[in-house]
């Protein structure tokens, strides 16, 4: 970055030019497609009109364009797609992005400030992405003692097991990841992971202000996974399944929060303390441990556990909105695909074009997610506003909280339940279906 | 800072003169003169502290009540104390450093001044001695809420000091007075007076590997000023 | 051992139980200065405060340099504070040369003092706010401050360390809109403080953090030599612009404010009262100035003071801070010792610290008003 650059030449220039196509041509023949298609061995192929589609059947799209819509919509439909983008990981780390983004913007504008504005035209869009490149040029720093097989590994771990939390998230009907029928036993499997996560980077790091704020981290969201769990479970006993697509097409005619309120608040309440969000955010709390058990990590570990934490946050809103908020269920508002662009084409002057393969999406899915997403930002909004309201809870008044009044609350809320359902107001058989 | 005693002293009071109190309108720069001045201190005498003069009266109200403090301890301890000034507001008494434990807790106990505002060091080297002046005063008692009472002594000064260990030191007011803590410690590592009794003279804002004259004696120069 | 250790080096076992955590000058939550706490699980065994970082030696640079010369950099204790540590300071030089100052003088720097005590003031909330966690009760106070150092730039020229205050009075008169300016700015900083009362001090979390924690016993405030807020929350009415009033304080009408309690929550709750204090002090003031004259006695040059002693205190946002000059026929003074608020309550953090909880220790820490610097001098 600091050398000074050579004086151009165009001879030069072209010549490093072909070098480089020479290069990606060689790559490309000689070791690209061999290894696609031994990978391809193990992949299902999807098949479109009857044909199966190899990757030469792909590249004659070159020829016959209008088999691209085809083809993208097989591809929408598989695994991959799945786990990788849409109700998966690339979904998740993009809303979780835009988080980090919102929550500097509305933190700002709490506090009388403006926030990021410099970086992108609008109002500081790109800095997020500044921040990213930003911590993938900085130096991570190992402490010398450190266990270093666990400390690098603990914040891949992090955010694999934040992606394994989001692939248990149903966003539209059929969309899920992994469509578990012990959902919520999954999902609280996983949140058990994260304490194990915590006390291991915070040990491996070999130093007293990790430790410190690893105990905490432990003691913290152990406490607190109890009444996480509890607050659930009168949903469970109404709705008879564990299954959350189940549970979000119980809830067609009516959420769930209107019947548990108290539920919903303790869900609420030890989700801030699992997220380590403020008032709960003691194992960070940087004014007494320095960054507690995320001190040592340095450069893209610590931009890959933020990215987890974010994901993190978005994988527990989206569950409230399940749970709770009706998840994809709303009125239809998405408009409806014109049926004359699917049995006669588009006509624009003297050519009409027919395009198979439409629609991509149907508009029950994409109406769908439009609501899943709305409620899920407005639970995000009402998580992010702590942070401006209120300072740190010391730890033994959290222990106090999640130990006595939260398992207290939700042992009443598991009683209003159990009396709706033995009223014969809810559940099978019950008057309000 | 040799006193010099100017022509408004009549000679017989020698040691013990008020300076009249100071007013911020015509100022005549009058001293007080330190009662210990070619002899060792105190000197003795005990007659009554001198009415003001005629002209200084009429403009500022006599400080009664400082005097009537004063002359309690003087009347206490005799040749023992001795009055550096009485000024609205402040009173100034001198005691040697042997009795100095005794005169503090006779304030501390019947004068009801509670607590030390500040403890200094000021160093005399033509005189050869180290000066430690304690302010004390009061909350509890409302009478008392505007006055300060100067308590000082002085220390024998060496030429090459050696903290701790030489002939600078007295006892610590801390058993007496619990707030000179840190100031006593203060003071040690600035002047090297050394303070027997007190829990922990440590250094407290000099460096712990600080080897050179403590600071504040008149023998450190810094370096590149002219005083 | 055979190794010689360098001076002011102890060695010192380690304990199995017992961790020693330095909550040092490269902490988040500790200024610029050491605590020493040994901690036993959560609750700490001892504290041992180490200033000096900040140690300057402005005592002995007094002594080089004459009586104004010595303005800039006195005040460099607390840069936000100048005004405050200087007062002291003009006010025994002008005892010991004998000089006057103009009433209009005396005005200004009452309402120079109170601006610099809320400047002070906000400053520490803000960092009393970030302390326990909560970064608005930093932004807020911030922002609120720029209005009022505003005001200090247009009196002085400089956002902070003033260097305004010099013996015989003030260096410059006001500018011309500056009763205006000041009544404006003055006004909405009140309501702003009243927002502060909402999110901060009746705010569930910061009561149940600070309330209980901390006690100090009136005896024992006493008895340690404590000053300012720390002395006025334990019950104790002792402020010195109302005890003994110095320039125009007793024309003016205002309370010292004073709670029972001594926790931290009074701790903090008693320089926000003091701010709300100092808003009627200054519009009082602005009103009772006279309209003209002058602002400043001129001194003869190299002004000398006899051999004399002076010591006179002043209100300051964190306590008494008294200056006691002795001069003798130079025109430098011959010793000035600064006696800061923060350096008498230091004391109180071995004492009050000892047997909290670790997670109480920024809330006790800091609720004490100790500004490292000024300490260190």
């Amino acid at each position: 970055m600091s050398t000074i650059a050579p004086e151009f030449r165009l001879s030069r220039f072209i010549a490093s030019l072909t070098d480089l196509i020479f290069w990606i041509l060689v790559l490309f023949t000689l070791v690209g497609l061999p290894i696609v298609m031994i990978v391809l061995f193990y992949i299902e192929l999807p098949v479109i009109n009857g044909e199966l589609l190899t990757p030469y059947l792909a590249l004659t799209w070159l020829a016959d364009p209008s088999r691209t819509l085809p083809i993208i919509k097989s591809l929408l439909y598989t695994d991959f797609f799945r786990i990788a983008a849409f109700p998966g990981f690339g979904f998740a780390a993009l809303l979780a992005s835009a988080i980090i983004f919102i929550e500097r913007k509305f933190l700002a504008k709490m506090q009388l400030r403006v926030g990021p504005l410099y970086c992108g035209k609008v109002e500081g869009i790109l800095q997020l992405m500044s921040d990213g490149l930003k911590l993938l040029s900085k130096e991570i720093i190992i402490p010398a003692k450190a266990d270093k097989p666990i400390f690098w590994a603990a914040p891949l771990l992090f955010i694999g097991t934040a992606a394994a939390l989001v692939s248990l998230i149903p966003v539209a009907p059929g969309w899920v990841v992994a469509d578990i029928d012990v959902g919520i036993l999954a999902v609280f499997a996983v949140i058990g992971f994260f304490p194990i996560i915590t006390v291991l980077s915070s040990w491996a790091s070999n130093s007293k202000f990790p430790f410190i704020g690893g105990i905490r981290a432990l003691h913290q969201m152990i406490s607190f996974e109890i009444p996480l769990i509890l607050s659930l479970l009168g949903i469970v006993i109404l709705t008879g399944t564990l299954n959350l697509t189940e549970i979000v097409e119980s809830q067609q005619h009516y959420w769930w929060i209107i019947f548990m309120p108290i539920g919903a608040i303790v869900f609420f309440i030890t989700l801030l303390a699992e997220l380590e969000r403020i008032p709960f955010d003691l194992p960070e709390a940087e004014s007494e441990i320095v960054a507690g058990w995320l001190t040592e990590f340095s450069g893209m570990m610590y931009g890959l556990v933020q990215l987890g934490s974010y994901v993190k946050l978005y994988a527990f809103a989206a569950l409230f909105t399940i749970l709770f908020l009706g998840g994809w269920n709303g009125p239809m508002v998405w408009p409806p695909f014109p049926e004359e662009i699917i049995t006669e084409g588009i006509t624009m002057g003297p050519i009409t074009v027919k395009i198979p393969g439409l629609p991509l999406l149907d508009q029950e899915m994409l109406n769908a997610t439009l609501w899943f997403v709305i409620k899920t930002v407005v639970v995000i909004m009402v998580i992010l506003l702590p942070r401006g309201v209120f300072p740190r809870i010391r730890i033994d008044l959290l222990l106090h909280t999640g130990w006595y009044k939260l398992i207290g609350l939700a042992f009443v809320n598991i009683f209003i339940a159990l009396a709706l359902l033995y009223a014969g107001v809810l559940g099978p058989g019950g008057l309000i279906q | 800072m040799v006193s010099k005693k100017k022509t408004n002293a009549k000679p017989s009071e020698t040691v013990k003169e008020e300076s009249h109190p100071v007013t911020e309108e015509s100022h005549p720069v009058t001293e007080e003169s330190h009662p210990v001045t070619e002899e060792s201190h105190p000197v003795t005498e005990e007659s009554q502290p001198e009415v003001a003069k005629k002209e200084e009266s009429t403009l500022v109200p006599e400080p009664t009540f400082e005097k009537s403090i004063a002359s309690r301890i003087v009347s206490k301890f005799g040749t023992k104390t001795v009055i550096g000034f009485i000024k609205p507001n402040r009173i100034r008494i001198n005691t040697k450093k042997e009795d100095i434990l005794d005169v503090a807790s006779y304030i501390r106990d019947e004068l009801n001044f509670d607590h030390a505002e500040s403890v200094s060091g000021v160093d005399y080297p033509e005189s050869k001695e180290i000066e430690v002046v304690y302010h004390l005063g009061s909350y509890s008692d409302p009478q008392l809420a505007k006055q300060i009472l100067t308590l000082a002594t002085r220390l024998p000064r060496e030429d090459v000091p050696n903290p701790g260990k030489d002939s600078t030191r007295m006892s610590s007011l801390r058993d007496i007075f619990y707030s000179v803590e840190f100031h006593e410690r203060e003071c040690f590592e600035m002047l090297g007076v050394y303070f027997e009794g007190h829990p922990d003279n440590r250094r407290l804002l000099l460096p712990e590997d600080w080897a050179d004259v403590p600071p504040l004696r008149k023998d450190f120069r810094i370096k590149g000023r002219v005083a | 051992m055979t190794t010689q250790l360098p001076p002011g080096m102890q060695l010192e076992k380690v304990d199995e139980r017992i961790m020693t955590l330095n909550v040092g000058p490269q902490h988040p939550g500790s200024g610029h200065m050491r605590l020493i706490i040994k901690v036993d699980g959560d609750h700490i065994v001892s504290c041992d405060p180490d200033p000096g970082y900040v140690h300057r030696g402005e005592e002995k640079m007094t002594e080089y340099r004459n009586y104004i010369q010595n303005i800039p950099h006195l005040e460099r204790p607390v840069i936000h504070d100048s005004c405050n540590i200087l007062y002291p300071y003009c006010l025994a030089v002008e005892e010991l040369l004998g000089i006057e100052v103009p009433e209009r003088a005396k005005y200004i720097r009452v309402i120079a003092s109170e601006l610099n005590r809320c400047v002070y003031t906000l400053y520490w909330l803000g960092i009393y706010g970030i302390f326990l966690g909560h970064s608005t009760m930093f932004m807020w106070p911030m922002g609120d401050r720029e209005l009022l150092i505003d005001l200090l730039e247009a009196l002085s020229g400089a956002r902070v360390t003033h260097a305004y205050f010099v013996p015989g009075g003030v260096r410059n008169d006001t500018p011309s809109n500056f009763e205006e300016k000041c009544l404006r700015h003055v006004n909405y900083f009140e309501k702003r403080l009243k927002e502060y009362e909402d999110i901060f001090y009746q705010n569930p979390v910061l009561k149940q953090r600070t309330e209980g924690t901390g006690i100090l016993s009136r005896m024992d405030a006493i008895r340690l030599g404590t000053t300012g807020s720390v002395l006025r929350s334990a019950g104790v009415d002792f402020d010195i612009r109302k005890k003994e009033p110095y320039d125009v304080y007793e024309n003016l009408d205002f309370q010292s404010q004073v709670l029972k309690e001594g926790d931290s929550y009074a701790r903090s709750r008693v320089p926000y009262l003091d701010m709300l204090e100092s808003c009627r002090i200054i519009k009082d003031a602005l009103k009772k100035m006279p309209k003209s004259g002058s602002v400043r006695t001129k001194l003869k040059p190299n002004p000398k003071g006899g051999n004399n002693e002076a010591y006179r205190r002043v209100e300051s946002g964190r306590g008494s801070l008294g200056m006691y000059v002795v001069s003798d026929s130079k025109p430098e003074p011959y010793r000035v010792k600064i006696s800061v608020g923060s350096f008498r309550n230091m004391i109180c953090m071995p004492y009050l610290l000892k047997g909290e909880k670790l997670g109480n220790m920024p809330a006790v820490y800091w609720s004490l008003n100790y500004w490292p610097v000024e300490a260190d001098r």
